[in-house]
């Protein structure tokens, strides 16, 4: 009897050990979330016997009511680097402890004080090569219905991407983008709004491609990439591809906060980085993961082609976020 | 709602200040006053106290556009369902029960098949290179796909499809409580069946159709997935906009303000539709 009650009281203080080397890790879900527990949470899970919980899709309204209610339970989020900025002005992370994540290597455009790069991709230009008349080579094609007939498709949010678009099809320079020319890009989306079906998530981008539902559209490389990975027969444009990034962040008063740093060390390291790469097609924000790299893979990515590539400027959508935002609905909804 | 005419009723039977009403008054206080309150005070203090928020959504005309158009897409919702559900309602009503509870039981049965795989199904049917459209120009009876998603009409055909049980079932009620000899009668009177149809049965059933009807319209009103999935931006609903707010704005004070001010509409228009039904009848829909 005594043995079985020292077992079982053995039993709870193990549990409640295992417990304290626990932390939750939330991003999008997706492929891209299951490779960032395969590249990241799993060997970190292995070398550092911290647990690594998986919870999700982000929500920033959740993020935003854990801090205000002083109850975190997420430890280290998956988010847009725009929202992060805003959010780090308005008081919801917790500063990066750079003595635990090495910034040696990091891309100094993917991080800050409060966050570190996850992945950065680009926005390109796709088409299902059975349902497009010939062969698109520029935003500009997209706005033009004579030669491009059939529905085109872009993110349906407001976020850094499709106002970039149109005005650099409306013939603006990639260096004169910033600050956004609001009323010029709403006047060329107009000319093609009917013609547009929005996707509001990376899934359902894929489908309207794949299906032929829209003959071309602005997507996300790495949804391109798994998309070509399945044997759809997809074209693609790098002309002009616009870099974004998602960044790392701890939330306020998180509960596992040391667990946390070092969760991020394990995932900007260059093994780590490398290893989401290859499995998702995004880029690495640590510029020494490319020495691990298979060759094949590093030709498929971002970096391959910066030829032409415009950064959007994260840090103009952060300050104006909620006025873009408010234009963008009333645009939308009309 | 329709469940709170119906409390009325039977609670109108206990003495006043009885305590057989407490559990149900603490229940509702808990899970209904408390959070609307809540709801009502981030409204008027967030970011700060005032009436910013109320301000800032009457004076946008997106947010107006969009509880228009909420309205707009709830009633045309309403009015097709009760037109498609009245023709099954009858027959379950004059089939024999044993082939009723069948057709019953398979009517239930799609409500409990995850929402959104169904309205990913319409989608897979109603795009352009779907199901319908391929067929129909396969046939030759079109040659251009018809826009049947992205837009009202593919709204309205995945909500009618997702509410018809909502309808059909007090719908079977009345009709089953209908004397079918008040038809005979009308027959025999030389009523032709439309008239029949129009002079007795219609009347007849008109709690059923009000009951469901305003169940259905109200529940239109908060929908999310379906029309944010097999709709256009243009016909954006207002669930769809508040989430928006509150999850990637992170302007809760105006959030909470469009969804008071929905509340509000939908309690006001069910007290105008308790005054011209009357509460009896409605809840003896149910």
């Amino acid at each position: 009897m005594k043995l079985i009650l020292a077992g079982v009281l053995a039993g709870l203080l193990s549990a409640t050990a295992a417990k304290a080397d626990e932390m939750v890790f939330t991003s999008w879900g997706g492929t891209t979330q299951e490779a960032q527990t395969k590249s990241w949470a799993e060997p970190f899970a292995a070398s550092s016997g911290i647990k690594v919980l998986q919870d999700g899709p982000t929500d920033y309204g959740k993020l935003k009511a854990m801090v205000d209610a002083k109850n975190v339970t997420w430890d280290v989020v998956d988010v847009e680097m725009d929202f992060a900025i805003k959010a780090a002005k308005d008081g919801l992370l917790e500063p990066i402890d750079f003595t635990v994540v090495p910034k040696d290597g990091l891309d100094p455009r993917f991080s800050n004080e409060q966050a570190v790069g996850s992945f950065y991709y680009s926005f390109v230009l796709a088409w299902n090569k059975g349902a497009v008349s010939g062969e698109p080579a520029s935003w500009a094609d997209m706005f033009d219905t004579k030669k491009f007939p059939g529905k085109r498709t872009f993110y349906k949010w407001s976020a850094p991407g499709v106002i970039e678009i149109a005005l650099l099809a409306d013939g603006v320079p990639a260096d004169k983008l910033y600050p956004l020319d609001l009323d010029r890009a709403f006047k060329k989306l107009d000319t093609i709004k009917s013609d547009i079906v929005w996707w509001g998530g990376g899934a359902e981008s894929q489908q309207l491609i794949a299906s032929g539902e829209a003959v071309f559209g602005q997507l996300w490389n790495g949804r391109v990439f798994a998309l070509e990975k399945d044997g759809a027969d997809v074209g693609v444009s790098w002309n002009q591809n616009l870099t974004a990034a998602d960044v790392l962040v701890v939330p306020k008063g998180a509960k596992n906060k040391d667990s946390a740093m070092k969760f991020l060390a394990a995932a900007t390291s260059p093994t780590g980085q490398a290893k989401f790469a290859e499995a998702s097609g995004y880029a690495p924000i640590n510029t020494k993961a490319k020495a691990e790299m298979a060759a094949d893979v590093v030709k498929g990515l971002p970096d391959a082609h910066v030829d032409g590539q415009i950064n959007l400027d994260m840090n103009y959508w952060a300050e104006h976020r909620d006025e873009i935002a408010t234009r963008w609905y009333a645009w939308q909804t009309k | 709602m329709t469940g709170n005419a119906f409390r009325r009723q039977s609670i109108a039977g206990l003495p006043a200040g009885s305590a057989g009403g407490l559990p149900a008054l603490t229940l509702v206080g808990l899970f209904f006053i408390v959070p609307v309150v809540a709801l009502l005070l981030r409204s008027v203090t967030d970011p700060e106290p005032g009436l910013q928020n109320y301000a800032a959504l009457f004076g946008s005309g997106t947010y107006v556009r969009v509880f228009l158009n909420t309205f707009l897409v709830a009633a045309v919702v309403t009015a097709v369902t009760i037109v498609v559900a009245f023709p099954v309602a009858w027959m379950l009503a004059i089939m024999p029960p044993a082939l009723g509870s069948i057709v019953f039981g398979i009517i239930i049965l799609s409500m409990w098949t995850n929402l959104l795989t169904r309205t990913y199904a319409w989608m897979v049917l109603l795009q352009r290179t779907g199901v319908i459209n391929r067929a129909l120009m396969g046939l030759g009876v079109i040659h251009e796909p018809l826009p049947l998603i992205n837009n009202l009409t593919g709204v309205t055909i995945g909500m009618v499809y997702i509410m018809l049980p909502f309808m059909i079932l007090p719908l079977v009620g009345t009709l089953r409580a209908i004397d079918p000899m008040t038809l005979r009668a009308a027959a025999l009177c030389g009523a032709s069946p439309f008239q029949a149809f129009r002079r007795i049965l219609l009347p007849l059933s008109l709690p059923g159709i009000a009951a469901g009807g305003l169940m259905v319209f109200v529940m239109s009103l908060g929908y999310f997935v379906t029309p944010a999935l097999l709709g256009g931006t243009s016909n954006m609903m207002l669930a769809e906009m508040i989430a928006q707010t509150v999850q990637s704005l992170l302007n809760w004070g105006l959030g909470s303000a469009a969804a008071f001010v929905l509340l509000i509409v939908t309690m006001a228009l069910y007290a105008i539709q308790l005054r011209m039904v009357g509460a009896r009848r409605l809840g003896g829909g149910l």
